[in-house]
């Protein structure tokens, strides 16, 4: 435990996060107050959960770029089943996971097998997994989806959606996967040096494959939760946009690009770093137009900050 | 030897499947469709002569989405005042060269990895063009202007002349100067090249600058093929650049690739969206093929190399 306080202050993240909510504090009007404090957890949840799988692909050394279009797909799948083939929630649910998991496991295969570099394997089944969610949708967004789907990621339980209790539950399960098993350490250990985790006899084809489905997995998760949220499914939801906000936050978070470092709480707090600047940029009531440009700007003085406080340690 | 094996058999299926298109779909291998596939292409292409060279030194730069929006917007802007086209032209070039060199300090000075530096230069270019104009699209664009995208010259489309130059100038800077053969160097091996003496701050410098002054040409030109600038316009050619590169053999574990080749991939992710346009496939089914065969591609022409140069 001692351990892992001690990298999430190393990686400064904890540090920004205190930094960026002081200034909310002082600088910007209703930032203080449990609500927006509430607001801010329950706007983290879903890519917190999606960010998990992508710290897990950037700790192998690799990158998932397919990680917003499972999302559409996932999303995609989900209203087809609950509305158009009327499946029961539970099945509906199941058959999303799994479908995630598959394409993990083409992903992880692809990868591992065809010795195709993780960048492009997952470049090309992102645009395939578009272009199938564009197909399977013809189009078409999914409207009001069955209360009893819905009833999955919205009821409330004092004052958080069940999604917030989902996420909560999934990262506490990945912080024991990635900080307190087996797989965790063979996870680090082929992310540092692949070649001597192979020759260590560790299972490097089986982590790295499963590393993927998880992460897929997880993406379909946050689809399924994403759509019942906004009760809308659509192959545009994810996409590259949430792909790319998930690596930063990922990568804010003191993951490195290059394997073997990450961890969760960092990732978690750079959620949390995204999102309570987002928060902000609302609350002052900045445009709309003006929110990217500024959210760009803060996202690089912290990554500066943490580059040059790292460099003067 | 591998290498060289690996081009001609890619040559060839080019050649075999553009034959067999030819074959199969009456009008694909008439010379006006040919020309207008290399337009529809030109802004892919154009984007890819930059991020070949990126992609060699180790990089990427996933800001082209974010300029495609920005250059042409400063252009469009200062020309809708009044401001004579060439030097609205001008600055928005300057716009492009001027994110690109950020991103070059960024990634030299500071040490910060080329994918997020880029991403979040992208993010703010992006911003930037939304806020320019609050975020609606503009045109109405001077006849010369809209020349440029959709005008020809002796009886070639201006956009296809335009995308020959710039590989032109990508293929004399990579192959023909001293500064080319640095930046493979360096792409295969940054300490020894440290070691050389040679600028390497400087080299990078220089490529992402590069890179930022294609996005902001590609840019332009689309703006100029629709005579309409919308805020968001950058952000399907991102990918669509990057598979360019991936497909024509640029490698991602840095020094090698080239830019004609670059240029060749973008003409066929082209070429099999025009196919499969006037074939009538749902475009939809266009994303599906485009993805299998980047990861195809990659598979079968890059084997050997990437057994041996990515680890996992």
């Amino acid at each position: 435990m001692r351990g892992i306080i001690q990298t999430t202050l190393k990686s400064g993240s904890a540090v920004i996060l205190v930094l960026l909510a002081l200034v909310g504090i002082v600088f910007v009007r209703n930032f203080a107050s449990v609500d927006n404090a509430a607001v801010i957890v329950r706007q983290s949840a879903i890519p917190a959960i999606a960010v998990l799988g992508m710290t897990m692909v950037l700790m192998t050394g690799g990158i998932d770029l397919s990680l917003g279009f499972v999302v559409g797909l996932a999303s995609t799948a989900t209203g087809f089943m609950a509305k158009v083939w009327g499946l029961p929630v539970g099945l509906t649910v199941a058959a999303t996971l799994l479908l995630g998991a598959l394409v993990g496991l083409v992903n992880g295969a692809i990868i591992q097998y065809m010795k195709v570099p993780s960048f492009i394997t997952t470049l090309g089944t992102g645009y395939i997994l578009y272009g199938i969610s564009q197909l399977v949708s013809a189009g078409n967004v999914i409207t009001r989806l069955p209360p009893s789907l819905l009833a999955v990621g919205r009821t409330d339980l004092l004052g958080f959606p069940t999604s917030v209790y989902i996420a909560v539950g999934i990262v506490a399960l990945g912080w024991f996967l990635i900080h307190g098993s087996v797989f965790g350490r063979a996870l680090c250990a082929f992310g540092f040096n692949s070649r001597a985790a192979f020759l260590s006899g560790l299972p490097t084809a089986r982590v790295n494959v499963l590393t993927y489905v998880l992460c897929s997995s997880l993406a379909a998760l946050a689809g399924l939760l994403l759509t019942i949220r906004v009760n809308a499914a659509q192959p545009n939801m994810g996409g590259g946009v949430f792909t790319f906000e998930i690596i930063t936050a990922a990568i804010v978070g003191g993951t490195s690009l290059f394997g073997g470092v990450g961890s969760v709480i960092g990732s978690l707090f750079g959620v949390l770093i995204i999102k309570v600047i987002e928060n902000c940029i609302n609350l002052m009531n900045i445009s709309y137009h003006l929110y990217l440009a500024v959210q760009g700007g803060i996202i690089l003085t912290v990554i500066v900050m943490d580059k040059i406080r790292s460099r003067a340690a | 030897m591998g290498q060289r094996v690996g081009r001609i058999l890619f040559s060839l299926l080019g050649v075999a499947a553009l034959a067999a298109a030819g074959l199969l779909v009456p009008h694909f291998l008439t010379p006006a469709n040919l020309l207008n596939v290399v337009r529809q292409s030109s802004i892919i292409g154009i984007g890819a002569v930059g991020m070949t060279m990126v992609i060699v030194i180790l990089g990427i730069d996933l800001s082209i989405a974010g300029l495609i929006a920005l250059c042409p917007m400063v252009s469009g802007l200062l020309m809708l005042q009044g401001v004579p086209i060439v030097i609205s032209i001008v600055a928005g070039i300057i716009a492009g060269i001027g994110m690109g060199l950020f991103n070059g300090l960024m990634v030299a000075k500071l040490d910060v990895p080329p994918f997020i530096t880029t991403l979040v230069v992208g993010q703010v270019s992006q911003g930037l063009a939304l806020i320019m104009n609050n975020g609606r699209s503009i045109g109405g664009f001077p006849a010369s202007y809209v020349h440029i995208g959709n005008g020809s010259f002796l009886g070639i489309p201006v956009s296809d002349l335009l995308l020959l130059v710039m590989m032109g100038i990508g293929i004399f800077i990579t192959q023909f100067t001293p500064t080319g053969n640095r930046i493979y160097a360096l792409g295969g091996n940054e300490t020894v090249v440290r070691q050389e003496g040679i600028n390497v701050d400087g080299l990078k410098l220089f490529v992402y600058a590069f890179s930022g002054f294609c996005a902001s040409i590609a840019g332009i030109l689309l703006s100029a093929q629709l005579d309409t600038v919308h805020p968001i316009q950058g952000d399907p050619y991102l990918l669509d650049t990057i598979a360019a590169c991936v497909i024509g053999g640029v490698s991602l574990a840095g020094g090698e690739g080239r830019v004609a080749m670059a240029v060749a991939g973008a003409l066929i992710i082209g070429s099999v969206r025009n196919v499969l346009d006037l074939l009538g496939v749902h475009p939809f089914f266009q994303n599906v093929l485009v993805g299998t065969i980047i990861i195809l591609v990659v598979f079968g022409s890059g084997l050997s190399r990437y057994r041996r140069t990515v680890p996992v």
